[in-house]
């Protein structure tokens, strides 16, 4: 049995993980939201990006990114929230390439632990540790390693704010799937904002198949928030949004509170059975709002699920739970 | 008895912010009683970070400059 060089998905045999990296041929699931969405005339659906598999959207970008890259020799180093550098180190370690990744504050340890063991070497930035990017330690520090003359030659870093593979790759994938998933009937498509490739690439792509498409930019109702990965663009100095936001295809910017996008994902576990990440309910919240009534058919990016968030997690259902004993309603012996 | 005060020199110049930084927090935290301790940096960027680190931890360094893109902190324990 020789599975080839190109993936064969019928028999689902494959010469390297990386070949399972969704595309147009092996595409993540839509799978629609039925109780947790009231709205009749509505047709919602998520599309499922933990099924990639290194679990989550960041798989596609990493491939394309590292696939795309002449490492001569050098070690890969990136600025991550925990879902490209988990992608990053997955791929990497396929190509038989070292990883280094710097973490920002505000990231679970799961994401953590589940980066050490995969052999990453992992650099825990404050927010605040540089003044050239304020609020965003992890991406300084990179930005520090890459420029020092001292580790000239040591280093070299995908940047996925600037690098256009990261449009690119949902350009290519993510939108057509999308595209084919709902036939071309999608009216409405929702993605949150971090390093604005997903929306930049899948907006464009379902703007030039239908430019009446309705794309909608999901962002933190605060900079300080506990969402990892989301970024809120409204408000921030030009020099510090991702270069390769494509604002053209963007329709509306929602903002989202971190309370609202935690117990809108732990509802759609409960009710819909999709365990999800937080900033999926935070996208959800924000799809099912911004259509309220309306009709038609949308498609709500889900960017990973909900198993590397059980320690934020943990902290809203210890709330719930003491809530529940207080009032006397149940909630164990 | 050693009376001699130990220095220490911590070439920092191939580095710029905030690598630069860290590793003179780094350098700072393991420096021991009776050493002394020179961070050298090679760019005013790096110069102010790495003051600033120094103020926040409450040490108060003597400053030097030598030539137009080397300065020098003095910190002694």
């Amino acid at each position: 049995m020789d599975a080839g060089n190109h993936p064969d998905h019928k028999r689902r045999v494959y010469s390297d993980v990386t070949q399972l990296v969704a595309s147009v041929e092996n595409p993540t699931p839509l799978v629609r939201v039925n109780r947790l969405n009231t709205n009749e005339k509505l047709q919602l659906y998520l599309k499922l990006e933990r099924y990639n598999p290194f679990g989550s959207i960041k798989d596609r970008i990493a491939n394309e990114m590292l696939k795309g890259l002449d490492t001569d020799g050098k070690t890969i180093v990136e600025p991550s929230s925990g879902n490209t550098g988990i992608a990053l180190a997955c791929v990497a370690n396929a190509l038989g390439i070292p990883v280094e990744i710097a973490v920002p504050d505000q990231v679970p340890e799961e994401k953590k632990i589940i980066l050490k063991f995969l052999g990453a070497k992992l650099m825990e930035a404050d927010d605040g540790l540089c003044p050239l990017f304020p609020s965003e330690g992890a991406r300084g520090l990179v930005n520090g390693l890459i420029k020092s003359p001292a580790l000239k030659d040591t280093y070299v870093s995908p940047n996925q704010y600037e690098n256009e593979l990261n449009v690119q790759a949902h350009y290519r994938s993510t939108g057509p799937e999308i595209w084919n998933q709902t036939q071309g009937k999608i009216d409405y498509f929702f993605a949150g904002f971090g390093t604005c490739g997903t929306i930049s690439g899948i907006g464009k792509y379902l703007k030039e198949q239908n430019p009446a498409i309705r794309i909608i930019g999901v962002e933190p109702a605060s900079p300080d928030h506990k969402l990892p990965g989301m970024k809120r663009i409204t408000g921030l100095a030009e020099e510090y949004i991702p270069k390769i936001l494509n604002r053209s295809v963007i329709d509306d910017f929602v903002q989202v509170k971190d309370e609202d996008a935690y117990q809108t994902a732990i509802d759609l576990a409960r009710k819909d059975g999709i365990p999800v990440g937080p900033t999926t309910g935070a996208i959800l919240f924000a799809a099912l709002n911004y259509i309220g009534e309306g009709k038609g058919v949308a498609v709500a990016i889900s960017p990973d699920d909900a198993f590397k968030y059980t320690s934020f997690y943990k902290d809203i259902l210890e709330a719930e739970l003491a809530a529940r004993r207080q009032y006397g309603r149940g909630g164990g012996i | 008895m050693n009376d001699k005060i130990k220095t220490v020199e911590f070439d920092l110049c191939g580095f710029v912010c905030p690598v630069s930084k860290m590793k003179a927090a780094e350098a700072v935290n393991d420096l021991r009683d009776g050493e002394t301790l020179n961070i050298v940096l090679g760019d005013t960027e790096s110069l102010k970070s790495v003051a600033q680190e120094l103020k926040d931890k409450g040490i108060k360094p003597d400053f030097k400059q030598d030539g137009e893109n080397r300065f020098i902190l003095t910190i002694s324990k």
